[in-house]
């Protein structure tokens, strides 16, 4: 459509707010996706989970079993927290042998930045990118923990943009 | 110029590059483990006299060792390290970076320069920051909080 010329209104005439609007233009489908989707379009699930009562041996003998990094701290289904290979080399590795039995709760990163499920794609990568948070708890509006988001699940989405465009 | 072309054509020399920690074959795991924290960084790579790549060392590989028995923290690194990694070219497109991550599980790449010699490392952090950095407005302008209501009424 061709855009109408602007002028200045009179003093007192009526002005379309929105004659100045120009909707925002996107490169392509991948960088429409990730403005504009819901965060929904990653996988998010499955999530690993651990009560806060578990040991430090039993949440490390998990990651390494499921081969994650991370692992959700929750009671009930409520995130208290979140436990890394990070939080394993900055706070258990010189004393793993005292520390090895003592609940997961004594060394997890508590209160940890989260997304909502509404949020988009752009709000988990201004986490991870900005924040340096590698795993991005996502939680429903009731506060629940509904997924997780990691580098990984957000790499294999772009890769999965160019298979589809190369199929 | 959109996302998908810009992964395509630009090169691996703009996402944000790390230091690469050296470290040699006698070097025990406790030094490894020290020089990562300081560093804040996942993973070590053992080189050769000649600074060639024989293997790394991640936090994941930290993980089993503790398991296995934290007294084998003192023991030489190249005795615990995996000899795979990746390696990726300065010059190559960031496209091939996110397949070679993706085929073969990375965390972390070895960047090379044209003559081999190893200048650094990126990976799926640099990638994320790459990505950032092309929607500055979108992403940057976003807040850190979860809120999902603002606490009091715009304006009120």
């Amino acid at each position: 459509m061709p855009k109408r010329p602007r002028r200045d209104p009179e003093p007192g005439e009526f002005e379309d707010p929105l004659s100045n609007y120009d909707p925002p233009e996107y490169g392509d489908d991948l960088e429409r996706s990730l403005l504009t989707d819901n965060i929904g379009v990653f996988r998010t699930t499955p999530i690993a989970t651990i009560p806060p009562s578990a040991t430090i041996h039993t949440a490390m003998k998990m990651m390494d079993e499921l081969g994650v990094a991370c692992l959700m701290v929750v009671a009930g289904e409520h995130l208290m927290g979140v436990f890394s290979e990070r939080d394993v080399l900055n706070r258990v590795a010189d004393d793993y042998d005292k520390l090895r039995d003592r609940p997961v709760s004594e060394v997890m990163t508590v209160d940890p930045s989260c997304v909502h499920d509404t949020a988009s794609p752009a709000k988990a990568l201004n986490l991870m990118a900005v924040g340096g948070f590698r795993h991005v708890p996502i939680l429903s509006a009731d506060e629940k923990l509904v997924g997780v988001l990691g580098p990984r699940r957000v790499i294999s989405y772009i890769q999965k943009h160019f298979d589809k465009e190369t199929a | 110029m959109g996302l998908r072309q810009d992964i395509l054509r630009e090169p691996v020399s703009e996402l944000v590059l790390r230091e690469l920690i050296a470290l040699k074959p006698g070097d025990t795991v406790r030094r490894a483990v020290a020089k990562m924290r300081e560093k804040k960084l996942g993973c070590v790579v053992v080189v050769d006299a000649d600074g060639r790549p024989l293997g790394k060392f991640t936090e994941r590989l930290l993980i089993k060792l503790l398991l296995a028995g934290p007294q084998r923290l003192e023991e030489p690194v190249a005795s615990h390290m995996a000899a795979v990694w990746g390696t990726i070219k300065l010059t190559d497109p960031i496209a091939k970076a996110i397949r070679v991550m993706q085929d073969k599980s990375l965390r972390f790449l070895i960047v090379l320069e044209s003559d081999g010699r190893a200048v650094g490392l990126t990976g799926q952090r640099g990638l994320m920051e790459y990505i950032a950095d092309h929607f500055p407005r979108a992403v940057k302008g976003q807040t850190m909080d979860s809120k999902l209501y603002m606490d009091q009424r715009e304006g009120a």
